[in-house]
């Protein structure tokens, strides 16, 4: 091998590597963006005067927001020409693993997230950072991934994490534990959505499956989980009315950005490095919620998710590994 | 009826040694080169999600005449098994 091309080569890694903790760290920060608008959008009418319908509210703006992120990414897709791949793909095996995959995803995680998120407030964002710790628990069950000293190590603080939230609960949060359980039910489906996706997910193009899970999520949600919460009114009066709709359209477009970056740092810098970078939205969104929602910072709800996000980095991947690679 | 981009360049990965981003657009362009998708980023991107799961792996590199570095990359056993069990048949 010449020197002139192992020079090349390290810059090509260098450019990579930066490229790929960018990624990283802005699919982490737009997670934390959507998580926060979707909140305000739930605080404009007539989704504000419908907190009651917690179920209903819950789906109208999961469904609403996960639509718009596929017709953000139907929009990036085509202007990257690739918009045949969707049919394509959802042919082969794998393209059906990843609707399965949404179905987990989107209606039941979404669902339970945005669910969790108006039950518990903030602490449901960090607690739902423990789909690391469920991914790997199920990683090992279904496909046989060893779980070392580290991993196990990695479980416990994440575990430590969510109790720490919930030793104090908020003022005014009358279902805050109801809450927290709806954020794990998130956690476990998208674990389980991790290991559903890998039955080859990874041999289709990322910004493709990205986008048809967004888009089933969508659909399925608006079209058959709506109707079963009794929601359809306030469909209809959500896309009716603008407030709501501009901070879907926001959200929206965050969770697309948060999801074509996250698989972009997964494919530069590995998925172990890329899903810890990702899993930092645990804290963006607690500071996004303290700074545009006015929510109280409360001591254990600062420490749990630190503990958290760092039981989570813990779970994917080596931190020697890291600095390792940073020399 | 074509197969999604991304698997048909590991398909095609799975019938060579090891092939350069260059060689693989060449294999592919029958087929895929009127596309707005066939660029050199894009199955450079391919190349390096296989690479990130564990499909495929650089194999060599090299300084061509012009000074462009030229990426080789091969299949691993993941990949040879995931053609295996997800690539249609007729296909591979």
């Amino acid at each position: 091998m010449n020197v002139n091309a192992a020079v090349k080569m390290q810059e090509l890694q260098k450019k990579f590597r930066r490229t790929g903790m960018i990624m990283g760290i802005l699919s982490g920060l737009t997670y934390g963006i959507y998580s926060t608008f979707v909140v305000i959008a739930g605080q404009k009418e007539p989704l504000l005067g419908a907190a009651a319908l917690v179920m209903a509210v819950a789906f109208v703006t999961c469904g609403l927001n996960d639509l718009i992120a596929g017709i953000w990414l139907l929009i990036w897709n085509a202007k990257k020409g690739k918009l045949s791949e969707l049919g394509r793909s959802v042919k082969t095996f794998p393209g059906m693993m990843i609707i399965a995959g949404a179905l987990l995803g989107g209606p039941l995680a979404n669902g339970a997230y945005l669910l969790g998120l108006s039950l518990a407030g903030t602490a449901a964002i960090p607690i739902s950072a423990t789909c690391a710790l469920f991914g790997a628990i199920f990683a090992w069950i279904f496909l046989k991934q060893k779980l070392t000293i580290r991993v196990i190590a990695g479980m416990i603080i994440c575990v430590s994490g969510a109790v720490i939230i919930n030793l104090v609960k908020p003022e005014g949060a009358t279902n805050f534990t109801l809450g927290i359980i709806c954020a794990f039910v998130a956690a476990i489906s998208w674990g389980l959505e991790g290991v559903v996706s890998s039955f080859g997910g990874a041999i289709l193009d990322c910004d493709i499956a990205v986008n048809i899970r967004e888009l089933v999520s969508g659909i399925v949600i608006l079209v058959v989980v709506v109707p079963i919460v009794k929601g359809m009114d306030l469909l209809g009066g959500t896309i009716s009315s603008v407030s709501p709709m501009v901070w879907l359209a926001l959200s929206g477009l965050s969770a697309a950005v948060s999801f074509l970056t996250w698989y972009k740092a997964n494919s530069t810098v590995g998925c172990a490095i890329g899903m810890s970078l990702n899993v930092t939205y645990a804290l963006w969104g607690v500071v996004l919620s303290v700074l545009f929602l006015g929510t109280e910072l409360t001591p254990t709800m600062l420490i749990g998710s630190v503990v958290i996000v760092v039981g989570a980095v813990l779970v994917t991947m080596n931190p020697l590994e890291f600095l390792k690679k940073e020399a | 009826m074509l197969l999604p981009a991304r698997m048909a360049v590991l398909n095609r990965l799975s019938k060579v040694e090891s092939a350069s981003i260059e060689q693989m657009m060449e294999a592919l362009r029958p087929e895929y080169g009127h596309e707005k998708q066939f660029n050199y980023n894009d199955y450079l991107e391919h190349m390096m999600a296989l690479e990130a799961n564990g499909y495929a792996t650089l194999k060599k590199y090299e300084v061509d005449g012009n000074g462009k570095i030229i990426l080789f990359y091969g299949i691993t056993e993941d990949g040879k098994v995931s053609v295996e069990k997800y690539v249609p048949a007729q296909y591979r």
